[in-house]
């Protein structure tokens, strides 16, 4: 008799299809806050705030309740919604664009105030949406439409760490970084999700996941050249790891 | 018997779980869907499936919704 190992999450809505590129990690890292949200009982009470970018259909996948926030201002917000309505649960699904250039400043400060909330970054190093510019995180030396002989220091200055700056933060509670470039990565990024949620039910302070993504599209690569590029190119700068948990 | 399940009509011929099974049981096949793409098939005569449902895990579009072990 076979046991069924593996079905779709309930938390999607039926029969959804995404609209992202072949190939592209936003689907798994979809899947897995819908996995999340189903093991820990959360569907029936979440409000998520949505954001601006390749991140900005969440609604459209998954069967909750959703409110739109301008560009950068999910957090902002989030914070609303969750003082407003404390019993919920509330999450933030956004890219690395929304969340840390235009939003950083709400980003930062919602992990100073130490906001029940759990936040999502999906960190690709460029602008998916909008045709591949230079975004904060873009590693030296990358190649995008807007910095087309590479990211230089001189004028573009460095890639932005998210995680660890996050973690800096009194008001955080876990703070991580996590991949989707292999199997065993994305079953480490599913915990690191679960944990981010799990703190905001306990009521201990901000959770946060950064998610590295690949963006095939945009990079001019095959998916399985991506997941080399995130392996080969991005981890080295961007470590992966757990960068603060303070029920550890 | 371990097997998997394809919707045919949510795969975007990203062939990440052609690479990723190992027992290379995942083919790309000549069929066409209603997106264009040239989707993949689950191809075991043999009955090798391990179900260990790594490439539901990689698909990135769910086109693998259901994957049975034992």
């Amino acid at each position: 008799m076979a046991t069924q190992v593996f079905s779709i999450p309930k938390s999607l809505k039926k029969d959804v299809k995404y609209s992202f590129c072949p190939g592209c990690d936003h689907g798994v890292a979809v899947r897995l806050v819908a996995e999340c949200l189903d093991e820990l009982g959360l569907k029936e009470n979440t409000i998520t705030a949505t954001s601006i970018g390749c991140s900005v259909g969440l609604y459209d996948f998954i069967d909750i309740d959703a409110i739109e926030a301008p560009h950068g201002r999910a957090l902002a917000v989030a914070t609303g919604v969750k003082r407003a309505n404390p019993d919920k649960f509330v999450f933030t699904y956004q890219g690395d664009g929304d969340f840390a250039s235009i939003g950083w400043a709400e980003s930062m400060h919602s992990a100073f105030r130490g906001e029940k909330l759990s936040a999502i970054c999906i960190n690709n190093t460029t602008y998916g949406m909008t045709g591949g510019q230079l975004g904060p995180t873009t590693l030296l030396g990358q190649v995008t439409t807007t910095s087309p002989t590479g990211r230089n220091i001189e004028y573009y200055g460095y890639p932005v760490k998210i995680a660890e700056h996050i973690a800096l933060s009194e008001g955080t509670a876990f703070s991580a970084r996590v991949s989707l470039d292999s199997v065993a990565n994305i079953r480490k990024a599913k915990a690191a999700i679960k944990k981010a949620f799990e703190v905001q039910m306990k009521g201990l302070g901000f959770g946060f996941v950064e998610i590295l993504s690949s963006c095939p599209t945009n990079w001019r690569m095959s998916p399985q050249q991506a997941h080399e590029r995130v392996r080969n190119e991005m981890m080295p700068i961007y470590k992966l790891g757990v960068y603060k948990d303070i029920t550890a | 018997m371990s097997h998997i399940v394809i919707d045919e009509k949510r795969c975007k011929a990203c062939y990440l779980c052609v690479n990723e099974c190992p027992k290379k049981l995942i083919k790309i096949s000549n069929k066409t869907n209603n997106l264009g793409n040239r989707i993949v098939e689950f191809d075991d005569p043999e009955h090798e499936c391990l179900g260990c449902a790594m490439c539901a895990t990689r698909c990135p579009d769910l086109a693998i919704t259901e994957v049975y072990k034992g």
